[in-house]
């Protein structure tokens, strides 16, 4: 499915199902049978709290570490090399890749390497304020604005998934709220997002759906009202994301 | 790929290629002035021997002490920085991705072997002689040691989770070798077969002129294995188990690829001296003597005798008759405490039940047994004689070229293009 196409699928359909997804790393199980499901043009928020296993979780999705059981299928049918490459693409947290090029040199190389979009590229860094930093080199830049070049290389990208871990990891109130806007007019555009999300309120702010992930293994999956609902009818009063990801984990 | 890494091998090549130049030049000088044209010793007068297996020797110390560092930095920085995970997302395989990188690593050593070529050029403005055919086999040898180098680099790059793991572990492969080479001189044997195919030894075949067949079927076949290995180990996504699984077959058969090219005795000896071969007449005669040739030799393996038996005989020998069965016996490795050991120095000759025993080491000396017991007569030599080429001149603008001039402007172009 193209970003084009998931823009005219039923935002209630299920487009991506993760199913019975487990990772250990010798006695530690990081992740237990994990399953939940994503919709197009949503944005998913994975919340966790730090050691939940968040980044296995999306590692394991994107292939770029093996997992021990479980599939991941796309519109009912496993994920492959090649289904999984053209579907979605995955940005790590804390990385500085090719430290000693600039921002544009990243930007242009990912649009290139990747068949990304060029026609984004004005909008998504006038969007993330790089536009001064495009001949800094990326190991020069500050946390925050290393973030923010690590979102622009994802946001350029074209697969019809991006998967952020941490997206708004190093950045102030302020750029926290730009970025969330510039996500939230990208998943409006036809892209589905699933970020995960330690920062219970910055989720709370743009997610649509919440996956709850904690000790690797899924507490709860669905809208603020489903997940309240959830926790009522364990009994427990909640109506914010905070008091619900207390009950419920 | 144009890593710090890069540029101080860039830097450090010219001074390193420049000492040895300037070194070679000057011994060759004295030499061409001491013993003029005479017949035979012509050999010393080789710009092969003289010149430019001293000279390319400066490569081969870069690449084993710089070139891995370069190496390891293009393989390891990405994972390191983590660009490998979002590369990793690209459709491109592997295998593509690590070959892209080992060419682009090829292309970073010729860059950096430039100095070389400017020694090449200064040899050619004093006047010195050049043999196109030995010259190119130099450089092929130390390409192929080069690409020997970034391919163990590359394997081990992948497979450790640091940088450092990797320049130690890649270290150590070549310290490894070293070793290899050492008990080989002291066991001979198999030993000395395995040992055929580390870089030092491949490296001083070619720097002699020689292109064994079953040598560049080996190296070209580690060079494959390694960066087989580092692809494989490069895709994180894949189980550890299956990674050592493919491995374990991906060594398996480049040790067929290795046993089978090692049953090859084909070679070519590009020298212009025929360094490594013995007259026409002498081939011919030797390929007439039907059944195999067998030798015992009763000398250490660090006894210079052996040294030159090995080098000027056996290696011709073995040329012409790839069935020799040469069998060495001694007690110590350096043989100093067997000189008067009854036996000790001798040469036992076998061809077809006929026995001679000679404590002779010079060509013409065990040609003349082999020739008596196998009833042989070579026809007259007319091979031209290898006069060599005496040049008595002073390594002129060596020094500013090759220890300022080429520093300089590697620190100007690195500069420029890094800002």
């Amino acid at each position: 499915m193209t970003t084009a196409e998931i823009a005219s699928a039923p935002a209630s359909a299920e487009w991506i199902r993760v199913d019975g997804l487990t990772k250990r790393y010798r006695d530690v199980t990081a992740l237990a049978g994990v399953a939940f499901s994503i919709h197009p043009r949503e944005i998913l928020g994975l919340i966790g709290p730090n050691g939940a296993g968040k980044t296995t979780l999306f590692e394991c999705m994107a292939g770029v570490l093996p997992q021990d059981a479980g599939t991941v299928f796309l519109e009912g049918q496993p994920l492959t090399t090649r289904t999984r490459t053209e579907t979605l693409f995955y940005l790590p947290d804390a990385i500085a890749p090719w430290p000693a090029q600039t921002v544009g040199w990243a930007l242009d190389f990912s649009v290139g390497f990747f068949g990304g979009r060029v026609d984004l590229r004005r909008e998504i860094t006038d969007g993330l304020a790089l536009t001064a930093l495009m001949r800094t080199p990326i190991g020069a830049l500050s946390k925050g604005q290393r973030k923010r070049a690590l979102l622009a290389i994802g946001l350029l990208t074209s697969q019809p998934m991006l998967l952020a871990d941490e997206p708004f990891e190093g950045l102030d109130l302020r750029q926290t709220r730009e970025v969330a806007a510039v996500l939230r007019a990208h998943a409006h555009a036809g892209r589905t997002l699933f970020l995960s999300i330690h920062q219970i309120g910055d989720a709370a702010r743009i997610c649509d759906r919440f996956v709850l992930l904690s000790a690797g293994r899924v507490c709860g999956e669905g809208t603020l009202d489903e997940l309240s609902a959830l926790a009522r009818a364990r009994g427990t009063s909640a109506s914010t994301l905070e008091e619900v990801f207390l009950a419920l984990t | 790929m144009a890593s710090r890494a890069w540029w101080v091998l860039l830097v450090a090549m010219g001074p390193l290629v420049g000492f040895a130049f300037i070194s070679a030049v000057r011994t060759y000088a004295e030499a061409s002035g001491l013993n003029g044209t005479a017949i035979g010793v012509g050999e010393a007068f080789s710009p092969l021997v003289g010149i430019w297996a001293p000279t390319f020797s400066a490569c081969e110390l870069a690449a084993v002490f710089l070139l891995p560092f370069v190496a390891i930095r293009v393989i390891a920085g990405d994972r390191q920085s983590g660009a490998l995970k979002l590369e990793l997302q690209h459709a491109m395989h592997p295998a593509a991705r690590i070959a892209a990188k080992g060419i682009i690593l090829l292309a970073g050593w010729i860059i950096a072997s430039a100095p070389a070529l400017v020694a090449v050029v200064l040899w050619h403005s004093y006047g010195g002689s050049i043999y196109a055919p030995e010259l190119m086999t130099v450089a092929t040898g130390h390409l192929i040691n080069a690409g020997l180098t970034i391919a163990i680099a590359a394997a081990a790059a992948s497979m450790t989770e640091h940088p450092s793991t990797a320049a130690i572990l890649t270290l150590s492969v070549t310290v490894g070798t070293w070793f290899l080479n050492f008990i080989a001189a002291v066991q001979g044997g198999t030993w000395e077969r395995l040992a055929s195919y580390t870089p030092t030894t491949m490296v001083s075949d070619f720097q002699h002129g020689l292109i064994r067949l079953d040598v560049v079927i080996a190296a070209l076949t580690l060079i494959a294995l390694g960066l087989v290995l580092a692809s494989m180990w490069l895709q994180l996504g894949v189980p550890i188990r299956r990674r050592i699984a493919n491995s374990i077959a991906a060594t398996a058969v480049a040790v067929l690829v290795i046993s089978g090219g090692s049953t090859s005795a084909r070679s070519w000896d590009m020298s212009e001296s025929r360094l490594n071969s013995f007259s026409r007449a002498d081939e011919r005669a030797l390929r007439s003597i039907p059944g195999p040739i067998s030798m015992e030799v009763h000398l250490a393996p660090e006894d210079p005798r052996r040294v030159d038996l090995d080098r000027r005989v056996i290696g011709r020998l073995r040329r012409v008759r790839p069935d020799l069965n040469v069998r060495y016996q001694s007690a110590t490795s350096i043989g100093l405490f067997e000189q008067t050991s009854a036996g000790y120095g001798e040469i036992w000759y076998d061809i077809q039940g006929r026995k001679a025993t000679s404590r002779a080491v010079t060509a013409e000396a065990v040609l003349e047994t082999i020739y008596l017991l196998a009833g042989a007569s070579p026809e007259p030599d007319t091979d031209p004689v290898f006069r060599g080429h005496p040049l008595m001149t002073r390594p002129a603008k060596a020094a500013a070229v090759l220890y300022l001039l080429w520093p300089a402007l590697i620190v100007s172009v690195a500069i420029a293009i890094r800002g």
